[in-house]
């Protein structure tokens, strides 16, 4: 397969992974925490919308909605039961309490979804692009010939369309511009009469739609198993903290960076070492804490 | 008078000599013809026992990392499948899969120790600096890499079957099962209390006054002239290394690695047992990780008892544990035995 395919795949899981880590990054700026069960609520959002569009069944853009809308409810509800009233303790407690979160929710779907797959039915169009020449380097293809399918495309539109509604939100509407104040200074958006926690619940809603979105797109895209979250979570995580903790438009640029270092990082690997392509994701965020901690978009050297 | 008065006591200096005993019972019956008869009952209590000495090698150095310094290490696991690996890939004469290089034992264990403790000293001066929060992903990320490296190199680490053949050299000398079993646990708990012992006298010693001074407030310690930094690097070695040493005498007690050994349930069940316990205290700690891993004992015979699946029943007790750790921290963030004074946590 050439590289051209390979950063058309890049690209595609980039988008899911960028519209996970905007959510992950806003709770990061605005709640000061870093979340680690958030892989677990793409996995929710994703089988919420496996069972609209497969138990009910929904028309998939509907199931798409329902998704949304029940990963931010579940992302407030956990909020208000587990983080909320520790919120004074600091992030250490917090990231402590969200990894116990994370595994109790992840062996619960286990309990009652199993480990098997889950996919939602799609009807899939292919666009095929034979016409790009062959140039090999070695083992790997320069360029060649790609496709691209219709779900391609809608996980890449949705991703615009996300970036663009949340520029929106946060350059244009009072609660964006409050969400901004607080991922600032909280004390001084308090003093000016910012109601805090109102801003914290509205992220909190935000990050689980977005969360419920791309879960759902994961699942269309792939398929959907209690291990869904888990196995992005880091690479969420690399997303966020490469672009610079806190700042949604790096989040953006991190996971197209993750996404297309994990897409390409296969090509290049032997096929029997694939799995090592995870390990890339880490590696870069580990290179990234240690020579530039605000990240690439990031403000604040976040030191000890 | 406080649960923890019913906690043997001591500086030190008992758990010392209690090792030392248990050292050298286990050895009369590793090597005399001296021979233990355990009810075959005992058995599952006896392996958990074992798991539980060595996991306990494990919570002490990190209570020194987080409980005494407040260094967040959520990647414990990776020092003790490092000094694993390290061990069982020098002594192991038929690896089956991976590399088998046949040494001597000893070297093999003098060798996963360091590799830990090198491990600790890189992760350490790469990161040491970050927030708390960062240097526990920056930790967890360093022991999924490593866990996708065992995996995925299977010509050095034999992939997912891991490394076979490694000498076990109790078992080597005792014949039958019984006798083995007590001489293992007597052996490795042995080792387990003099760690004990030698943890104590580290932190009793003013050097442990400043691991618990740069827990309270760095800048403070660092404005009356002590280089935290240096103190936050040997803390985190000094526990590095002790998981070194757990994980080469796990691979030797155990004859073979592999990834599926050295998983984040490891670093949860000890980080569990470490806050249920109380952090700073050494032997509440160890309380606290006994109480964690007799829920495995339950669950064992629940397992048996109940007519559900294996995998049914093994999500049920991570839901479980999931759920024990978010109340830790939210009901005891001083953990049972802990001083929420010390620690700065409101009860």
């Amino acid at each position: 397969m050439g590289l051209l395919q390979e950063a058309i795949f890049g690209i595609v899981t980039g988008s899911y992974i960028a519209i996970a880590a905007i959510g992950f990054t806003l709770i990061y700026g605005i709640v000061n925490m870093i979340n680690f069960a958030y892989g677990e609520y793409l996995t929710l959002g994703a089988f919420v919308g496996f069972l609209a569009a497969s138990a009910i069944p929904l028309p998939l853009p509907v199931a798409v909605v329902v998704a949304m809308i029940g990963g931010g409810v579940i992302s407030i509800v956990l909020a208000r039961g587990f983080f909320t009233p520790i919120n004074h303790t600091g992030p250490v407690p917090m990231l402590l309490t969200s990894i116990g979160l994370g595994i109790a929710i992840r062996n619960a779907i286990r309990l009652f979804g199993g480990r098997s797959a889950r996919y939602i039915e799609t009807e899939t169009t292919t666009f095929r692009f034979d016409a790009v020449p062959d140039v090999p380097i070695g083992s790997v293809d320069l360029l060649g010939g790609f496709f691209v399918t219709s779900e391609h495309l809608v996980v890449v539109g949705s991703a615009v369309a996300v970036f663009l509604a949340i520029h929106a939100l946060l350059t244009r509407t009072d609660v964006g511009i409050a969400m901004r104040a607080m991922g600032d200074d909280e004390s001084l958006a308090r003093v000016r009469g910012i109601d805090t926690q109102l801003i914290r619940d509205s992220v909190w809603v935000l990050a689980g739609v977005l969360a419920g979105l791309a879960g759902v797109l994961m699942a269309i895209q792939t398929n959907v198993s209690s291990t869904t979250g888990f196995s992005h979570i880091l690479q969420i995580l690399s997303a966020a903290i490469l672009g610079g903790a806190g700042s949604p438009y790096g989040a953006i640029i991190g996971a197209y960076v993750i996404g297309l270092a994990l897409a390409l990082s296969t090509a290049f690997l032997p096929s029997s070492m694939t799995g090592l392509s995870s390990a890339v994701a880490f590696a870069i965020l580990i290179v990234v804490l240690l020579v530039k901690p605000s990240g690439i978009a990031g403000t604040e050297v976040r030191e000890a | 008078m406080s649960a923890l008065d019913r906690l043997p006591s001591g500086r030190g200096d008992r758990a010392l000599i209690a090792g030392v005993a248990c050292l050298l019972v286990g050895g009369l019956f590793a090597l005399t013809p001296l021979q233990a008869n355990l009810p075959s009952a005992l058995y599952v209590f006896v392996e958990v026992g074992i798991t539980f000495v060595i996991y306990g090698m494990l919570v002490l150095g990190l209570d020194l990392q987080y409980g005494h310094t407040g260094l967040v290490n959520f990647g414990h696991v990776v020092f003790f499948a490092v000094g694993a690996y390290a061990t069982a890939m020098l002594s192991a004469a038929d690896p089956f899969a991976g590399i088998g290089l046949g040494y001597p034992w000893p070297l093999g264990l003098l060798v996963g120790v360091i590799a830990a403790a090198l491990l600790g000293l890189v992760v350490s001066a790469t990161s040491i600096r970050l927030r708390d929060d960062f240097l526990a992903i920056v930790t967890l990320a360093t022991a999924e890499i490593f866990h996708s490296i065992f995996v995925n190199f299977e010509g050095v680490f034999g992939g997912n079957v891991g490394i076979l053949g490694v000498p076990r050299p109790i078992a080597g000398l005792v014949g039958d099962a019984d006798t083995r079993l007590i001489a293992t646990i007597l052996v490795l708990g042995g080792l387990t209390l003099i760690t004990l012992a030698a943890v104590t006298r580290l932190t009793d010693a003013p050097y442990g006054r400043v691991l618990r001074a740069i827990r309270a407030d760095e800048l403070v310690t660092r404005s009356v002239g002590k280089s935290t930094i240096v103190y936050k690097t040997q803390a985190f070695v000094y526990g590095a290394a002790l998981a070194g040493l757990a994980g080469g005498l796990f691979a030797l007690y155990n004859g073979a690695v592999a990834p599926g050994f050295f998983t984040i349930q490891v670093t949860v069940t000890i980080w569990i047992g470490m806050l249920l316990g109380g952090a700073a205290n050494h032997r509440a700690v160890l309380a606290g990780l006994a109480i964690i891993m007799g829920l495995r004992l339950v669950s064992r015979f629940g397992l048996s008892v109940t007519p559900v699946p294996g995998d049914v029943f093994a999500a049920l007790r991570l839901v479980v544990v999931g759920l024990i750790l978010i109340a830790v921290i939210r009901f005891r963030p001083a953990g049972i035995w802990g001083d929420p004074q010390e620690l700065g946590v409101d009860q």
